[in-house]
């Protein structure tokens, strides 16, 4: 145990491996022996549970599968037909890039405005806060997205406060034409979470600063786009990484509000719904696994490009 | 966090004067309206598990002319398996997951916080690498593992992973905080010829217990609202979650039932909704960290 320590950089190093010599080889075993030991349970599920399955599940994309004859290999097939001949790939694709298009900007541009808001040092800043995150801490449940349905059913609340004001709204759920929108509706209700982290940016941005900027006769708009905005760009960058993935993989609402269908006429079929439906609607297994490997892929670029660009519009402190 | 003890952008901007006396009830009025239509569907849903069959459609009405709490009963017994079957089941699997979560995710975090041992930062490196890895990806090689184990339709897809530590996101969390740790403190440990399970278990734990109920929160918030995992492998009903029973009273009542539907959306958050009341500060610093800290 004595040599463990004796290496772990910037740190004062204190040898005590004097008073327990031992051979090379068992030492190295007897150093490295309880760190493995601790990390057992993750090797199990890492290699058991994400990176073998990730490595088989690039195997079945190459494959026809139905879980009842052993797969058999087919080439590029899969994704030939995904590239050529899937009307579904292409519209779930449309409609899940609208949805991650719409709804994550919006989010964002909500949560920094409450963010800023909130920050101006007001009375009930914990209340308010509490209720703007509720929403993104109940969201996700099927509860939300069932109630969602009756909002904008064709006689629910929404519908109803239009005639007051004497608008006829159309059938929100049942309208291709709308029923997307209700749910970037209810993404950009969701918006706490983002705002939670926003705020937390701003208290980060040291007071001298501001007070630095106001001596010098800076207006408040110039404040902004010259110190408030540029220090939060770390914490926009992460935001809209986190909230891009999400909106990728987001999947129950449009379950629950299309009752698994995606409809109507595909307007609600997330990319994540055309997979399940796929892989345990028709368990079509590798053609799933293929559709999931492209989504990797898409997540993958967006990650690199967001990341490329960080260098240009995000200011990190040295 | 605390919010008496940070001054304020505002604060160094403005002394009070009456046009900033305007602009603070303006943006109160903004604020307010805001919370008005953000907790109006929590309301509208909660009213309309009391309200009157005919009274929940056609009125934007938050205000029930009479409570009939009859919903609840009618709801809580179901179509054909009670509700408290239902959150029997998520109970049990998202305690399950809590403990998985919290004993599997710490022991990593420590030695990787902590221990120095060999290929430290490349394991480091690929464990960092599945926080970005969408779960679509394992997910059909996993249904067939489970299939060939012959788990599926029952709770041991939805809870052992969490016991091998998949969820990299709370290892995460958790390397941050003991980081923030002293090390002083396992040194004098160590010196005193304590064991590295000693030190995990005497020294990082005692001390991390924030961190650990915040990682134990959400491991039991995500859980709880799990839609996915269980539309997948549990597909007997006496097996069903509170969000698989949701879904599955909406497809069997239909339009019949609204006040009961809405009676067991509205139970159904109620966990999640006295984890807010109760750890509210642990949620928001979790969240914070983890987006400030990378």
């Amino acid at each position: 145990m004595g040599n463990q320590r004796t290496a772990i950089a910037g740190e004062p190093v204190v040898r005590i491996s004097t008073l327990a010599p031992r051979q090379k080889f068992p030492g190295a075993l007897a150093r490295n022996a309880p760190a493995y030991l601790f990390l057992l349970p993750w090797f199990i599920g890492f290699f058991g549970l994400t990176l073998g399955p990730a490595l088989v599940s690039l195997f079945l994309s190459f494959t026809d599968y139905n879980l009842l004859q052993p797969p058999h290999l087919v080439g590029l097939d899969n994704y030939a037909r995904i590239a050529t001949g899937d009307d579904k790939f292409i519209s779930s694709m449309k409609v899940t890039l609208f949805y991650v298009i719409c709804s994550v900007p919006l989010k964002l541009v909500f949560a920094l405005a409450v963010a800023l808001l909130l920050n101006r040092g007001i009375k009930g800043l914990p209340v308010y806060r509490a209720i703007f995150y509720l929403p993104s801490l109940l969201g996700s449940s099927v509860a939300i997205a069932v109630l969602w349905r009756q909002l904008f059913d064709s006689d629910g609340v929404v519908n109803t406060i239009l005639w007051q004001f004497g608008i006829e709204g159309p059938s929100w759920i049942s309208n291709p034409n709308y029923s997307l929108y209700t749910l970037i509706v209810l993404a950009i209700w969701q918006f706490g979470s983002p705002m939670i982290i926003f705020l937390a940016g701003l208290r980060q941005i040291p007071i001298d600063m501001y007070e630095a900027a106001s001596l010098d006769g800076a207006s408040k708009t110039r404040i902004f786009f010259k110190i408030t905005l540029p220090l939060l760009t770390p914490v926009i960058f992460f935001n809209a990484v986190v909230q891009t993935i999400d909106a990728f993989k987001a999947f129950t609402p449009a379950y629950v509000i299309s009752s698994g269908t995606g409809g109507p006429i595909d307007s609600t079929l997330f990319y994540t719904l055309y997979l399940y439906q796929e892989g345990f609607g028709y368990f079509r297994m590798g053609y799933a696994a293929a559709l999931a490997w492209i989504l990797v892929i898409i997540i993958a670029v967006f990650t690199a490009f967001s990341f490329l660009s960080a260098r240009y519009w995000v200011h990190y402190d040295e | 966090m605390s919010d008496a003890t940070f001054a304020t952008a505002a604060d160094a901007i403005e002394p009070p004067t009456e046009r900033s006396r305007l602009l603070s009830i303006a943006i109160h009025t903004a604020l307010i309206a805001a919370s008005i239509v953000m907790l109006y569907p929590l309301i509208w849903m909660l009213a309309g598990s009391v309200k009157d069959q005919n009274e929940i459609f056609g009125t934007a009405s938050l205000v029930p002319s009479h409570f009939d709490f009859s919903s609840y009963i009618r709801g809580w017994e179901g179509t054909q398996v009670s509700f408290g079957k239902f959150f029997w089941n998520s109970l049990v699997i998202a305690v399950l997951s809590v403990i998985g979560n919290v004993m599997s995710c710490s022991l990593a975090a420590f030695a990787f916080a902590r221990l120095k041992f060999w290929g430290r930062n490349f394991w480091f490196a690929l464990m960092l690498g599945t926080l970005m890895l969408p779960y679509h990806v394992t997910l059909i090689p996993q249904y067939i593992l489970f299939l060939e184990l012959g788990w599926v339709k029952t709770f041991l897809p939805l809870v052992v992973p969490k016991f091998l530590a998949v969820d990299a996101f709370f290892i995460f969390l958790m390397v941050q905080f003991f980081r923030g740790i002293p090390r002083e403190l396992d040194e004098a440990a160590m010196m005193d010829g304590c064991s590295a399970w000693r030190i995990y278990w005497k020294v990082m734990l005692p001390l991390s217990l924030p961190v650990l109920a915040t990682a134990a929160i959400f491991s039991f918030l995500w859980t709880w609202d799990d839609f996915f995992g269980p539309l997948i492998y549990l597909s007997d009903i006496n097996t069903y979650t509170v969000q698989l029973g949701l879904r599955s009273f909406v497809d069997s009542t239909g339009s019949s039932d609204w006040s009961g539907l809405f009676a067991m959306s509205s139970l159904s958050l109620v966990p999640v909704f006295l984890i807010f009341l109760f750890f509210q500060r642990l949620l928001i610093e979790g969240i914070a960290t983890a987006g400030l800290k990378r």
